[in-house]
């Protein structure tokens, strides 16, 4: 048998990681679901902080105040504030989706970097400018210098 | 009378949500129901700063005692702001009587009603809360577009202000874990104790980091030139001009109040830095007005931090000058920028069309490098002085980005207005200039009628904010009002 370890300290490492992996998927995922599933991620990591930061092993619910010889009780201000930051998660994550789809039924896409593409080719329409330097398309692209003459004859083109 | 200062927070929630069933019973009340209760508020507002009411003062929510309850601290600073959300919320108020713009203007109720509860609350959790209401309403006020440029700007910004959620809580999880309350005065009792340490620094910088994507901080700002180029202008400049220092506010309070470690305040002046030379330079380089504008916003913003970086209060007096001075300058050029947000080359001979509005843009202009009477260079003169009278190598330096930045802005600026005085080169077709739209125009002038009378009576407002600056450092004074005031509610 492995000796578990401290149960807290489990719970802690797993908040931190959960936030880890989230940010991770943020920075590095390509479609911009799985950029809104990562932000869940994280976000339960952080409301599981929150929980673990008022949690005491030896205590009961702060509900059961009526019993003979009171035990200590469990903090509840951090599980209220929990309650309100995942009511607040939610519904900010239903908002994202929803932009989601309408991003998807505008552009036709939800690749993360074609999306950045049509919307700063959208801007730049919109006011009237040059497009700035974009990976997908440089800038700058001039008509070619004709071929060289010697090359130009071999090909069997006009001299 | 002093509970009375709730309104300004309930009345504005209340409307947003009564708003579209009122619109659906009788357009043509609805319409007023929005402007009238900002008008009240703002009255509200006004008479506490006039009735001689002993500020500040600390208002407990629901009756429960400020170390268990959520108190609301009032004192010069919070009513500064929470008037002028009001203020700004009325002056950018999407007016347009019809049914479409129920849903504008009950998003702008909850806003204005979030951003006068980031301006008032004293309760760390109370803060984030309002401040995600921010960032809801501020979401679908730019989603109102309904451009697919719109919607991905909304989701960039939806995405980066979840990561400063995630950040926040975790900052906000450290610090209760650490002290068990989350109310700001008696924190600020706790923290020379309990959070002088690396957990506490820790948990400034993720809340730092967290809050900075409103208030524009360096790494956390690739939102702003998206947004504030998809987003109407007037919504820009409410954002740009208010909600930003908001977000502000909120650092501000945290560290004089609870984190004054010399560690944080390097941080900041770093990021500061860096945002000031990020944002100028972007600045100098954009093509379109609204860009251009949103970098600038960045770079001021990034000055505010170095203002802030200051140790012992400090850069006080300058943070708040500052602060003040580019959300008048702000709101009024991105309200020039309602019509002029396109191409910087479109807006050549545009004097000759709206020569107002161009003689405006040159005021803010000249006032936002800091040109002598007018108000910009007292901010900026404070924040240079106090920088140099700095001994640490660090200020040195944000001294030469501070002043060569300036330069830089100067240089953009200054373009723009030779662009606009330029003679068009064909005068066949003067008609194809754009002209700022009337309504943003007067709201613009009121701007410019403002700074000219801060540039008269620049001796009592200088005063006045030094007073206020002094208020605000006072942690004694804070924690007192809250810890002892308790009957400020019951009166």
């Amino acid at each position: 048998m492995i000796p578990l370890p401290n149960p807290e300290l489990i719970l802690f490492t797993t908040a931190l990681g959960l936030v880890a992996i989230g940010l991770a998927g943020l920075a590095l995922s390509r479609h911009l679901f799985r950029t809104v599933l990562a932000l869940v991620i994280a976000e339960a990591g952080a409301n599981l902080m929150l929980v673990l930061a008022g949690y005491r092993w030896d205590a009961v619910a702060p509900i059961l105040t009526h019993l003979g010889e009171q035990p200590p009780m469990v903090d509840p201000v951090p599980q209220a504030m929990v309650l309100t930051a995942i009511v607040i998660g939610v519904g900010v994550q239903a908002l994202a989706v929803s932009i989601l789809i309408r991003i998807r039924q505008l552009y036709g896409t939800l690749e993360r970097s074609t999306v950045a593409e049509k919307m700063s080719a959208e801007i730049a329409a919109s006011a009237g400018t040059a497009r700035d330097i974009s990976q997908e398309a440089p800038l700058g692209e001039r008509p070619l210098p004709p071929l060289p003459g010697a090359i130009s004859e071999a090909r069997g083109g006009k001299s | 009378m002093n509970s009375l200062i709730v309104l300004p927070i309930v009345l504005p929630l209340l409307g947003a949500f009564l708003l579209p069933l009122l619109m659906r019973l009788s357009v043509g009340l609805g319409v007023w129901v929005g402007p009238a209760i900002l008008i009240y508020d703002g009255w509200l507002l006004a008479e506490q700063w006039f009735s001689g009411t002993a500020l500040p003062f600390s208002l407990a929510i629901g009756g429960f005692a400020p170390p268990l309850g959520i108190n609301l601290y009032i004192d010069a600073l919070a009513l500064l702001f929470a008037f002028s959300v009001q203020l700004l919320g009325l002056l950018f108020w999407p007016f347009r009587l019809d049914q479409e713009s129920a849903r504008r203007q009950s998003l702008m109720l909850l806003l204005v009603a979030s951003s006068t509860g980031l301006a008032l609350s004293g309760d760390l959790f109370n803060l984030y809360v309002f401040y995600e209401l921010v960032a809801v309403a501020t979401f679908g006020l730019i989603a109102v577009s309904a451009t697919g440029a719109a919607y991905a700007a909304t989701l960039r910004y939806l995405i980066l202000s979840g990561i400063g959620s995630v950040l926040t809580l975790l900052g906000i999880a450290l610090i209760y874990g650490q002290t068990g309350t989350l109310n700001l005065a008696h924190l600020a009792q706790l923290a020379p104790h309990q959070l002088n340490d690396t957990l506490g620094l820790t948990a400034f910088l993720l809340i730092l980091i967290g809050v900075g994507v409103k208030a524009e901080l360096f790494p956390v700002n690739t939102w702003v030139p998206e947004v504030y180029a998809t987003a109407s202008s007037r919504l820009s400049a409410f954002l740009a001009g208010l909600v930003s220092k908001l977000a502000l506010l909120i650092i501000l309070r945290l560290l004089v109040l609870v984190f004054y470690q010399p560690e944080a305040l390097q941080v900041m002046l770093v990021l500061g830095i860096l945002g000031v030379v990020s944002g100028e330079l972007a600045a100098w380089r954009a093509k379109d007005v609204r860009r251009m504008l949103a970098f600038s916003s960045i770079g001021q913003l990034g000055m505010i931090f170095i203002a802030l970086a200051m140790p012992d209060g400090a850069g006080l007096l300058a943070v708040l000058a500052l602060a003040f001075h580019h959300l008048v300058i702000k709101s009024g050029l991105f309200s020039l920028a309602d019509g002029w947000g396109g191409a910087i080359d479109q807006l050549r001979g545009a004097a000759k069309a709206s020569p107002l509005a161009a003689a405006l843009f040159v005021l803010f202009a000249l006032s936002l490098i800091g040109f002598p009477p007018l108000p910009g260079f007292w901010a900026k003169f404070t924040l240079i002085t106090e920088l140099a009278s700095q001994t640490s190598p660090l200020y040195l330096i944000g001294l030469t980005v501070f002043l060569l930045a300036t330069v830089v802005e100067a240089s953009y600026l200054f373009r723009l207005v030779a662009t606009l005085y330029e003679k068009s080169p064909d005068e066949t077709e003067p008609a194809e200039t754009p002209k700022p739209a009337g309504l943003s125009l007067v709201t613009a002038s009121l701007f410019g009628l403002g700074l000219l009378a801060t540039t008269l009576f620049i001796a009592p407002v200088g005063d006045l904010l030094s007073h206020v600056s002094a208020q605000t450092g006072n942690v004694n004074l804070y924690i007192d009002t809250v810890m002892a005031g308790q009957t400020g509610g019951s009166r």
